[in-house]
């Protein structure tokens, strides 16, 4: 079977104007306009399969964004092909949008003064979704979002996190095969964020839905995704497992120590020190992965430690390593 | 048959959506209950006074007043709305989900917003074009009615084209919120037939501007003064210019997505 999605090459290059500041610069860019060419997107080649729920980062401006769009069909690409579902997303056949969502965490979807419920039967014939079918599948999102008691509300009296539910809920009405979610946990406080995490890999779980999402959450990637791609200034720098980032990437280990005068030792011989918030009692170093135990038994004969413990660095310092390679 | 269960549930929803405010819904019925009444005595004035204007018969007048008011509907009830709606969508990205859902975006652009209470405008416009074709008495046949509703009809579609012809600008331009306004000055001279206007005005009237061909054209087919090529000519430049718009329309579309972010 091929896969649901299949990226080749794609690319996208944005023109956009520029100028300088000040009041001359405006009015000379009004007669005559510079435009910068602006790499959104630059030949990232991947594929997923059908069921994958996978995580797509990067930080602001790397593109993540355009890439979504382009695989749901609202942009054109510069260069390249991409497939979903076996269609070409920007031809916008029916068939295409019956079968895929696009939800925007920053874009809104329902109608501001009517109850969402009014906004899910537009939907319904929208899609053109059979009675009987629309009742299973608003069960079900029921029951795992647990609509009923935001239906009735206008959703301007909705709370963000509320609000949300109801944004993705209606984006899965017709029952996509494959989810496109740009920062769908954005500005939600962490029990909002955890709420939307679940539903997610519970749905993913029950209807074999093929999810692609962007997030600045870690957390939102760490617990949904066994997979992940990094992109950066358009470029794809990492496509792989979570797991295997860390030792792709950033082969290191993290030595935490309790120490009886912690300030009195020099560390910097045995690794490189590195700062914990989280946990100020404790120092740490971080060594590569190969000389773990060699600098562990070093320590070990060399100072008066109590407790040491050998940790994998964090996700987030392991990305944001990758992005500044 | 979908494109129809689709307008009723536009239509349901825009009720739901004007009864969301609960004041401003009574204002409303009040302030429509207020035009209607004004309307009906701005007519009862012309017509205790004038019983022709510019060659054209007191029948034909309530004929035309009715046609005028039936595309003034399209406009308030209609274009108006959805141009706000549209302008709004492209500045705050919401343009997305509409090109993204799987009805033909068109369509959904010129129906997402109904003011419903502009049914009262409908009704009375309706009532006018009923009243004027009766009153013009014998020597009106039925073809003369038959082309009448088939002009005015064009002729609201060559309107609606223009529309989204003007619309469909703001793909390139991004910001356009001007559109309304330019259609609505063009729109306001269609109120008088075309001949009580100077020879000048009146080309640009005809053949720049089209509302002519909503208004003054369909009461010509009905006094019997065009002939049947005309007719077809007519119909023609309605299914041309509907054909445009939407090529225009999609060009647009192509447009927003290869220059949105």
């Amino acid at each position: 079977m091929s896969p649901t999605i299949t990226v080749q090459q794609l690319s996208k290059t944005y023109q956009v104007p520029e100028r300088e500041g000040g009041f001359g610069a405006a009015v000379r860019s009004f007669f005559k306009r510079k435009y910068k060419d602006v790499k959104a997107v630059q030949q990232v080649d991947f594929k997923i399969e059908q069921g994958e729920v996978v995580g797509f980062l990067g930080p602001n401006g790397a593109g993540k964004t355009t890439t979504l769009k382009m695989l749901s069909g609202l942009l054109h690409p510069t260069g390249g092909k991409a497939e979903v579902l076996g269609f070409t997303p920007w031809e916008l056949r029916p068939d295409y949008l019956r079968s895929m969502t696009l939800v925007m965490g920053q874009r809104n979807r329902l109608s501001w003064d009517i109850p969402a419920a009014d906004s899910f039967l537009l939907n319904q014939a929208i899609y053109r979704i059979p009675d009987d079918e629309y009742k299973k599948t608003y069960k079900e999102l029921d029951e795992l979002l647990e609509l009923e008691p935001l239906m009735k509300k206008p959703v301007r009296n909705l709370s963000l996190g509320e609000r949300m539910k109801c944004e993705i809920a209606a984006g899965l009405l017709h029952r996509p095969k494959v989810l496109f979610l740009d920062e769908p946990t954005i500005g939600l406080d962490i029990t909002g964020q955890v709420r939307i995490r679940e539903f997610l890999r519970e749905y993913n779980k029950r209807t074999g839905a093929t999810i692609l999402l962007t997030s600045h959450y870690m957390a939102d990637v760490t617990a949904l995704c066994e997979r992940i791609i990094i992109i950066h200034h358009g470029n794809l720098k990492y496509d792989g497992g979570i797991s295997d980032l860390s030792k792709k990437i950033a082969p290191f280990k993290l030595i935490g120590m309790m120490l009886t005068e912690p300030d009195s030792h020099d560390l910097s011989k045995y690794g490189e020190p590195v700062q914990n918030e989280e946990d100020a009692a404790k120092k740490y170093i971080q060594v590569k992965a190969e000389d773990v135990t060699r600098v562990t038994s070093k320590l070990l004969a060399d100072l008066p430690i109590h407790d040491i413990t050998i940790t994998d660095p964090p996700i987030e310092d392991v990305i944001e390593q990758a992005f500044n390679q | 048959m979908h494109t129809l269960k689709l307008l009723s549930s536009f239509f349901k929803v825009n009720v739901q959506m004007s009864l969301a405010y609960r004041a401003d819904t009574v204002v409303n019925i009040l302030l429509n209950l207020m035009w209607l009444g004004w309307e009906l005595l701005s007519l009862n004035i012309i017509f205790s006074n004038t019983t022709t204007l510019g060659g054209w018969g007191f029948a034909e007048l309530i004929a035309l007043l009715g046609v005028f008011r039936l595309v003034n509907t399209l406009m308030m009830a209609l274009i108006w709305p959805n141009t706000e709606k549209f302008n709004q969508s492209i500045r705050d990205g919401s343009m997305d989900y509409t090109i993204l859902q799987p009805v033909n975006s068109m369509f959904l652009v010129t129906f997402s917003r109904i003011t419903v209470w502009r049914i009262w405008d409908l009704i009375l416009a309706i009532t006018l074009i009923v009243v004027g074709i009766n009153m013009t008495g014998d020597t009106t046949t039925a073809l003369h009615i038959l082309t009448f509703i088939l002009l005015a009809t064009t002729g609201t579609i060559v309107i609606y084209s223009l529309w989204i012809v003007l619309i469909a600008l703001t793909f390139w331009f991004t910001k356009f919120d001007n559109n309304v306004t330019i259609l609505h000055a063009l729109l306001d001279s269609g109120r008088y037939p075309a001949t009580v206007y100077p020879v000048w005005l009146r080309v640009i009237v005809t053949f720049i501007v089209p509302i002519a061909v909503a208004t003054t054209i369909p009461l010509q087919a009905l006094r019997g003064d065009l002939n049947l090529g005309q007719v077809a000519i007519f119909f023609f430049v309605g299914v041309g210019s509907f054909i445009i718009a939407s090529q225009v329309w999609k060009a647009g579309l192509k447009r927003y997505s290869g220059a949105s972010s």
